[in-house]
Formats: C-alpha cells, structure tokens, sequence
C-alpha cells in the first residue's frame, strides 16, 4: 500500500513563501485561495535572545478526515493512498467540508461569484502524480531549501519514512483523532 | 478541469532556460506549445536542484502582464503626463539616433549617460555601444554592489577570491548578506553544508532569515562594519591566529600592516559596534582557527559610504592572512576566463579615445572604480592573467555625481540619459535629487518592462524582453572562468526586443560600423562567446541542451605557480596600487557617515540608527511591486522597530509612521518585532506604487519618493567612500514619528531637492566640484626606473621588472618574453612562440614555424625538409640519396618517398604510406606487416615471408 505524507523540517524552512506563490500559479489560484500558507508569529523573545520560525502548512490528508463523510454528494472523497480530493463535477459548494475541516486548509473564497462554484483544495498535486508517477506535489519541487519532503510512509526506504522515525516529529490538533499526515520536525535550535 | 493544457500533451516542448528575476539564475524548465509557454518548473538537473522562488515561479504571471509594456512609446504630452503615441521600433530608434548624434555633434558625445540597474542586461552591448559613440559615462549600481570590494581585493591579491569553496570549508562568515531572503539557492547549499558540520558565523544587525540559522550571530551597530572587520584583523594578528607560513612565503608588508591595526583592539571596537569584546575574539578564532574557511561577501561592504572600502579592504586581509586564498576549502581566486571569450573582449574598450576617458564624471574623485583605478589594475591583470576585467561595472561614471551633474552643468552638461532595466528614483540614492535629475534632463529614453516613474519622464520608451524571451549566459560579470547558460523559451512578444538587439539597433542608426556589430540575435553573440571552450557542438543552444553548466577543471593554489597576480607578486598587506593612486595602502578606520560618535550634534535630532537596502521576499530591488500575484504576500511597504523602542514612542503595530533623515521623510507602516536592537529602525528598499494613477501627482509620481527609502540616503561627496564612490546607506541617524491627522499625507515640499542633501535648504548650495571628500589625498611620488627601459616597453616599480606594451608579457632575464596565459616562452623580435617539442619558433598567425635563428621550416608530410642543402644534416642510410632541390633523403627509383630520419621510415607524402628503407615495402597496419606493392608478397616486420 502507498501511504502518501508529507514531512515539514521547520529546522530548514526560511518563510520565503515560494511554496505558497508556486501553489497559486500551478493551480491557477485566484487571489484570495491559498492552499499552503506559511505561518509565523514572527521574531520572538527579548533582543539580542531572540528566535523565530515558520510553519508551512496545506491540508493535512488526515488519515480519518472530517470532511469527506460530510460531504453530501460524494465529491470529497479520499484515494487508497491517503489523498483527499473534490471531484468538481460533483460539487455544489454547500461548504459542509469547509466548516468540517478543522484545519481551515479547505478554500473560503469570499470572492464573488464564487469561482467556479466548487471547493477547492490541495491535492498533493494529484494532476501531476498522475500524469508523471513518481513526480513531486509542486510546493515540494519548489523549495530550494528542501524543507517539505513528500513520500510514501508504507515505504522504509523512503525519506519520510526514515524521518519520521529517526527525528522527533510533531502533528497539528493529533488529539482530535483525525490522523493528520503532515509531520512537522520542530526547530528546537540545533543544526538541520 | 480537464481543459487545462498539459505539459504532457502532443506537441509540448521542453525548453532549458533560465531565471532571470535575480542574480542567482535558477534553472527553470519552460513547457512551450505553439509559441507560448503554458507551464514552468524549476530544473533538477541545474545547480539550483528544482527550487524557484515567488519571484521565480510567478515567471508566467511576468510575461503576460496587462501592465508590461509592449511597443515602442514616444511621449506626446509634457513629461510626466503619461501621454504616450504608440510608434514603429525602429522608427522610434531612428529618431533617437539623430538625437544623440545632434547632442554629440553640439556638446561632445560625454553629454550622453547611460544608467543601468542591476544584472537584466548583456551589458557588455551597451559598453561596445558608449565606447564606440564615444562616451565614457556609463553606470549602474555597481557601487553599491561588489565592485569597490572586488577592486580592494584585487589590489590586495589579484583578483577578488569570490568563489567559495564550501564543500571543503570548516567555517563560513556570511556578512551583511541574507541568502535566505535574497539567493536561495544558496542558502539551501548552506544549510546541507551545515549538517555536515560547517560553522556559520552571520554578521547582520538584523536577525535576518539566515541569521536565525546561525551558529554565531553578530548583531552589530548598523554601519560600523569597518571597526568589526578592523578588530577581527587586530585580534587574529595578536593573538598569532594567522598562518604564519603563508605570511612569510607570500604576504609583502605584514610588519607595517601589524604596526598599522595595533589600536584597533576589540576593547576599542566594542563601542562602536554594540558587541561585547569577548564576540569578537569568539568570532575571530572561530573563522581563523576552523581552516579552511571562507568569507562571503555581502552587499553591505559597499553600502556603508565612506566606511565602505575599509571593511572589504579589512576582510581581505583576514582571508589572506589566514592562508585561506586559492586553496581547498577557501575562497578561490578563478581569475578571467582564458578558452572563451570575456565580456571584456567584447565590450570594444579599444574604441574609447583616450581624451574621452579622461572626462568620465566622478574619476577625479572616486578613482579606484573608475578610468584612473582601472587603467592600473586592467593593466597589472593583463601582464599577470593575460586577460582583464570588463570596463562595464568595474569601469564607471559615479552614478550620483551624473545626476548631479544633470542639475548643476558641473562639470559640464550631461543633455541625455539612457535609463536601461533600470528605475534610478527608486534604486539610486537621494532619490528626490534624482527625480528632478531626469525631469530636467534634455533628453531621456528608457527601456523598461513596465511604465515605471523613471520611464514616466521619458521621452522613449522602448519595450524590454523578459526572461523567457531571450536567452542567457550567465558569466558573473565576466569576472571568472566558468558560464552557464539557458536558451530563449519564445520569440519576444508584441513589438519588445532584448537589451542586446536595442543597442545594436542604436548603434547601426548611430552610424556606427556593422562590422562592429555582428550579431542579429543574443544566440549569434553567445556562440560566438563560446566558441573556444572547443566543444563538439555547433551552436548556443546545443551548448545549453547537452552542457549547460560549464566550469574548467578546477585549479588552486595558482599562486604556487608564478605569485600572485599583484604588480608584486605577493600579497599586498599596504597596497601600491592604492599608494599610487592616492589612498592609504591599508585599511584605516573611518567611521559611517553619521554616527554618536563622529557627529554628537545630530543626536538630538535623530536619535535613532537607521539601515537600509536589505532585500525582502518577494521584492528584488524596486521589481514585482505591480504582481498581484506575489504583491499579496507583502502589501505594504513596514519598517522594523524593536517593541522596546515603538512603546517608548506609544507606536502599535501596523501604525503609519514618518521616518526623517536630514534629507529628508518617508511614510512607511511601523513592523514591531525584536528583529531589530532598540534604537534601531530597518527600511525596505525600492517601494513605489504601480498601482496609482502616474500623473496624478507629478511631484511624486507613482508615489515614488513617498515610501522610498532613498529619500533618506546620502550621496553627498564627503558621504561617499573616497576610493570606490558608493554612497551611504546604512548606519545613518534618523528619527521616527507617527502620522497623525494633521500631517499624513506627503506633501510637495517633501519633495523639495537639495545638493549636497537637506532638508530645511532646497537647491543648490555647494557644487559639485566644491565638495571635498571625506579624505584629502595623499601624494604619491612615482620611482623612477632602475634600469634602461626599451621602447615599446613600461617598467613596473612594484617588482622592477620590463613588460612590452602592446602584448602585457613579461621580458624575462633569459631574453625572452613570457606569456602569463600558459608561462610560454616568446621570442621578442617576432612574438613568434618558442615550440620545445620541436625547438622551434611558432607564429601562431599563419601556422608557420620558424628555426631558432628565425628561418622558416619547410615541412613534407611532417617531415622537416632543407631544399637547398648541400649535404643531409645527418647520416644517411646506405641505400638512399640526398636530394640537394627537394631537401630530403630518398630512395633512387622511388623519388616521391620522403626518409624521415627520427622514424627511420620512407614516406609518401601524397598517400601517407610508410615504406621500409631496405626493399621499399609498405607498412600495412591490417596485419601489422610489409607488403611488397610489386608482387602483393606479405612479409612480417621480420621480413620473413608470410605464406598465403
């Protein structure tokens, strides 16, 4: 089985945003949709003793998502290898996932109208993987710094695999139960 | 959506190409179909391993734009009104031509500048255009950028050591550079390097991106760059941190050097910098005790005015001090390139009459980057690389003073300026002087990608292609041995033509010589380029598809093979070029143009310490601004301000607040976060706003000086590094204050310009040519010569030797000259080249050898003959015949057959059939024996016959 996740090394990232911009032009966002943002409180603690770091972010592909039994007509679904996607065809943009997903990483577009009329979110660039296997979600191939590392989990070979389980990782909302399949590796000061 | 074009479909190309959005040129992959790029990706195959930035990933966004400026545009309305008719290209060019040549013709061609910005250019076409029309007052930023630092490393050892080797490294300085924010490809090298153990000590008073991935963060005084790089080069000397061998065998001047920094103690410098002692002597064996280590250079060495130079001079005496100049794991010095052609080599340098060099503005003052400063390291490079640095950025008119001298006729009029990728209100400093600079100038064109508040006030406008309209070739300022190299995606859009084709259009109608301009398009010129790197390919893009990335095989520790490339020899510790030229040999400490310590009296006023030019993402300079796309990320122009200082001064977050120098204001919105130390205030750079009405305001069009951080910076002659010119960006005083509701709106006499810079006196109150600089010069007597020197020859003091004029060859005690390029013998009389496989000469032009008495060498078949000769030069085997008319040994019966007498064989010169002297029988390699031609008998090399 292929179990796709993504690992997010905080020790590496550099908040310069490229993967967000490279998320919005591959999948031809319009202004207000943005499916991975990086997050920061910004430069912290008292100077000179300061630190700061990022969180990159994107929907999580939670193993049990909240927002695929909500959805009403069976357009948010989630693949065998753990992808959660909206089929638009199927979609009537009733929001039930938005307002399900516990993360905000589902599109909130208050643009209007409403482009489209369907729910848009990551998809672990499904259009690429399935055009060229084995190629990489874009945010990932974007990132000079190599701080998002995508992989199958199910694989022990894999880089992610060999992550999650040599460095300590931590998971957002773990204990809402939904099984979120992003692993962050925290910045704790030491070297990356 | 399955109608979204795939790069997968029928049809869709592939092109390598590159980023051209900043200087780190990351690979991108364009995916073209019928003309048009539908998609691209960074390339994992390039160095950049797959990584674009924003700024790189929204390269589609960039061509396309609503707002790009597409044809040729001559101005119909007053300046300033945006009122443009759209014209023909070349119409427009022609029209232009006339002009610049009814300039030259009245006032001289110097009355003609042109501005640059940064890297968007082949600049080496515009410099072939200045030197072939005749002017020497080209310019760009390149004073703030690198150059003064890669002319003082130059002078120090040769040639500036900027090619890292990390991969070897132990220790790292990154020094006022924020790869983090700025190249990233970069910084994704540092971190992996990081992993693998290597320290990285970052100097920035910012706790900028990179710095919070430090090991050693050096959070100093803004500006006091130079007493940090003095203190570290005090501390390593006395405490015995440097390599003591390297000194001895290769540094001239050490003992005046360590008599000269013996004051500049880290107790001394603890003051000036904010630093505790104890930091800087922690920094200072860190770097100098991890060998092998490196520096890299950052672009506030050349921002922080007259206290400029002295940090980079400082800096290049700790790598070289330290042992760490050419060697594995240090900084490597690569030197110009030998098996291509420089951009030196194409810039026509050899057009510039020596009278109009002479009246480039600025090189009476800020010699080291200019004519006179030039002239002595082109020349030394050439006698000790064989090849030189490019004129364009090493070789300029002081941006600044042009401007000023636009305003002013001192030194004489400047009548027309032509802006090329470059916006000077918003990249320039004292941006107020310069944006009356080009509302006055007689006559101003620009080439541009957007309708910026420079191209505002022109009179053309032509359109620029973009980065993936036109190939590149990356050469690092034509500075080093290596070039990589993307091809064109797709033809230019619309009527936009690439800077290259622009400049020859320019010179053509100029009436300059089309055999000066060869090329039609940047593929032509880069082939040309190329050429001699000799690989088995026929054209640039080849070059691109199957190489790409081109370094030589890597060679350090040149030194060890002829010195280094100084006029000495050695490693200069009190630099004769700099002596010559009128400047202390050795770095000396000056403070930043303003600072508590120099000049108290403005404390009062501006109490606070003000930095500028830092780079942030998604912004390059004053690029991106219109890009919605990446604009989102960054809307609004902030300022740092730690939370301690902003609640002294009840400033919340996201407040609107005026930021005031002695020049004069700016309104920015107040980011409060420790990012900063207190009493310290940080600005962008580069903020206009695309998205307002042009001529709504002409006092500040596009709200060009409203948010503009070069509103506050100097350009005042005292202000400006005396040896390089860059002008003051950082460490300057300021005070801040929170708009209110009676004063937040910018108002015409924000705008007011002054020369020299203030606020409260607008106009002009002293001249240029009136403005002392920050240090008087120093005489320099020059040695006469120690010994007879021949015509056609110069005598160099520095290591009393005689180098012949026209080639830069050194005239060797042996009688000889010595070629630097290969350490070849030439003969002096001739320039024919001493050949010791063969001993002979070798005139490289026709192909013909000559004997060591200068005769000329007949060959046959490679064979040497003597027609002529009375008697064979040596003895002859039994069986053959000397031929006095021929010149060679032969065999009666078989006079066609020349004897070589080195191989012992009779050839043919018209098969190149080998015969053995005996019985006439051929070599025949098919079996490795003879074969007698009369009776088709085969015999082995033993002449026993080989039975069929």
């Amino acid at each position: 089985m292929t179990r796709n996740v993504m690992v997010i090394d905080q020790r590496r990232c550099i908040g310069c945003q490229s993967c967000t911009v490279a998320c919005r032009t591959w999948n031809e966002l319009p202004l207000d949709i943005v499916y991975n943002p990086v997050m920061t409180d910004g430069v912290q603690g008292n100077w000179p003793n300061v630190h700061r770091n990022w969180l990159p972010t994107l929907c999580m592909h939670c193993e049990k998502p909240a927002c695929v039994p909500c959805c009403p007509t069976g357009a948010s679904q989630q693949d065998e290898d753990g992808t959660v996607w909206v089929d638009y065809a199927k979609c009537m943009a009733c929001l039930a996932c938005v307002n399900a997903c516990p993360y905000g990483m589902r599109d909130q577009s208050k643009l209007e109208p409403r482009l489209h009329r369907f729910v848009r979110k990551c998809t672990f660039c499904r259009d690429r993987r399935a055009e060229e296997p084995g190629s990489m979600p874009y945010c990932v191939q974007t990132c000079h710094q190599k701080a998002r590392i995508f992989g199958d989990l199910d694989d022990p070979e894999s880089e992610v695999s060999k992550l999650i389980n040599s460095v300590e990782t931590f998971r957002l909302l773990e204990d809402l139960g939904t099984g979120p399949q992003i692993y962050f590796i925290p910045d704790l000061g030491g070297k990356a | 959506m399955a109608d979204k074009p795939s790069i997968f479909d029928e049809g869709v190309e592939c092109v390598k190409s590159l980023c051209y959005f900043c200087h780190a040129n990351c690979g991108v992959l364009a995916y073209v179909k019928d003309g048009d790029v539908i998609k691209i990706e960074g390339d994992p195959n390039y160095s950049s391993q797959g990584g674009l930035c924003c700024r790189g990933t929204s390269a589609l966004l960039h061509v396309n734009h609503p707002a790009r400026i597409n044809h040729a545009l001559k101005r119909v309305g007053e300046k300033g009104e945006n009122k443009w008719e759209q014209i023909d290209y070349d119409q427009a060019i022609k029209e232009v031509a006339e002009r610049l040549n009814q300039i030259k013709a009245e006032s001289g061609a110097e009355a003609v500048a042109s501005a640059g910005g940064t890297t968007r250019t082949d600049d080496w076409a515009r410099r072939r255009f200045l030197n072939q029309f005749g002017t020497p007052n080209g310019f760009h930023n390149a004073l703030l950028c690198w150059i003064p630092t890669f002319m003082a490393e130059t002078c120090v050892a040769g040639w500036s050591p900027f090619e890292t080797d990390l991969g070897a490294a132990k220790s790292l300085i990154l020094w006022g550079m924020n790869p983090g924010a700025s190249t990233l490809g970069g910084m994704h090298g540092y971190t992996d390097l990081q992993k693998a153990g290597l320290t990285i000590i970052v100097v920035d008073p910012r706790y900028s991106e990179t710095a919070s991935k430090a090991d050693l963060w050096l959070p100093l005084r803004p500006g006091s760059d130079s007493a940090l790089a003095l203190a570290l080069l005090h501390t390593i000397i006395f405490e015995g941190l440097y390599d003591f061998q390297f000194v001895d065998k290769w540094c001239d001047g050490f003992d005046e050097l360590r008599d000269h920094v013996i004051d500049y103690s880290p107790e001394w410098a603890a003051p000036i910098t904010w630093l505790d002692p104890d930091q800087i002597r922690q920094a200072a064996r860190s770097y100098a005790m991890n060998k092998p280590g490196c520096i890299q250079w950052g672009c506030t060495w050349d921002q922080n005015g007259r206290a400029s130079t002295t940090a980079s001079h400082a800096l290049a005496l700790i790598r070289a001090i330290c042992g760490n100049l050419d060697v594995p794991g240090g900084d490597g010095m690569p030197g110009p390139a030998l098996n291509f052609l420089t951009d030196e080599e194409m810039e026509a340098n050899e057009c510039l009459p020596e009278e109009q060099k002479a009246k480039q503005i600025g090189s009476n003052k800020f010699k080291l980057t200019s004519w006179p400063g030039y002239q002595l390291i082109s020349d030394n490079a050439r006698r000790k690389w064989g090849k030189t640095l490019p004129s364009e950025w090493f070789c300029e008119a002081h941006g600044p003073s042009v401007f000023k001298a636009i305003l002013t006729g001192d030194p004489y009029q400047v009548r027309a300026l032509i802006c090329n990728a470059t916006n000077p209100v918003n990249s320039y400093g004292d941006a107020k002087m310069v944006l009356a600079a080009l509302k006055k100038v007689e006559f101003l064109v620009t080439v541009d990608y957007w309708m910026t508040p420079t191209a505002l006030q022109s009179d053309y406008v032509f359109p620029a292609a973009g980065a993936l309209e036109r190939p590149t070739i990356v050469t690092h300022y034509g500075a080093t041995d290596s070039l990589m190299g993307g091809r064109r995606a797709i033809q230019p859009k619309y009527d936009r033509h690439t800077d290259m084709v622009f400049w020859r259009k320019l010179g053509l109608a100029c009436g300059q010589d089309p055999a000066m301009w060869p090329w039609e398009t940047e593929e032509e010129a880069y082939w040309d380029i190329i050429q001699g790197i000799g690989l088995p390919i026929s054209s640039y893009n080849e070059f691109v598809d199957n190489v790409r990335m081109y370094y030589p095989p890597l060679h350090q520790m040149k030194y060890e093979n002829g010195g280094f490339w100084t006029p000495s020899g050695k490693v200069e510790c009190n630099s004769s070029i700099m002596r010559q030229l009128g400047y202390v040999g050795m770095p000396t400490y000056i403070g930043s143009p303003e600072n508590p310590i120099d000049t108290p009296e403005l404390l009062e006023e501006y109490p606070l310490v003000l930095t500028t030019g830092g780079g942030i993402m998604p912004y390059h300079h004053s690029e991106h601004f219109q890009m919605q796309g990446i604009r989102y990320i960054y809307p609004d122009p902030y300022f740092s301000i730690n939370p301690e200082t902003a609640s002294e001064m009840k400033i919340a977050q996201g407040d609107w607040c005026w930021i005031e120098t002695r020049r004069g204001r700016i309104k920015m919105r107040a980011g409060v976060e420790p990012v900063v130390a207190p009493g310290v205030i940080f600005c962008p750079r580069g903020w206009w706003f695309p998205e307002r009405d042009a001529a709504a305001d002409p006092d500040n069009p596009f709200g060009c000086l409203e948010s503009n951080v070069n509103v506050l910076t100097s350009v005042d002659d005292w202000d400006c590094d005396c040896m390089g010119g860059s002008w003051a960006n950082r460490g300057l005083l300021c005070k801040v204050y929170k708009c209110n509701d009676l004063d937040n709106a910018y108002k015409p006499e924000d705008a007011q310009w002054s020369i020299p810079g203030s606020a409260s006196e607008p106009g002009v109150t002293v001249m240029p040519s009136d403005q002392k600089l920050c240090r008087e010069p120093i005489p320099f007597e020059m040695p006469q010569p120690t010994k007879e020197v021949p015509e056609g020859f110069v005598w160099t003091w520095q290591d009393d030797q005689l180098y012949q004029e026209s080639t830069g060859f050194r005239l060797d005690e042996s009688g000889w000259l010595i070629d630097p390029k290969d350490k070849g013998y030439v003969d002096v009389y001739t320039g024919w080249r001493y050949d010791a496989n063969q001993d002979c000469l070798f005139d490289a032009a026709t192909g013909q050898k000559y004997t060591m008495d200068r005769e000329p060498i007949h060959e046959l078949a490679g064979i040497r003959i003597y027609p002529g000769q009375a008697e064979s030069g040596f003895e002859l085997p039994a069986n053959l015949v000397w031929d006095i008319e021929k010149g060679y040994a032969t065999k009666p019966g078989h006079e066609n057959l020349v004897y070589n007498p080195d191989s012992g064989w009779l050839v043919d010169p018209e098969t190149n059939v080998f015969y053995e002297v005996t019985n006439c029988w051929a070599y025949d390699p098919t079996f490795n024996g003879l074969l007698d031609m009369a009776t088709g008998k085969k015999y082995t090399m033993e002449y026993e016959e080989i039975a069929e």
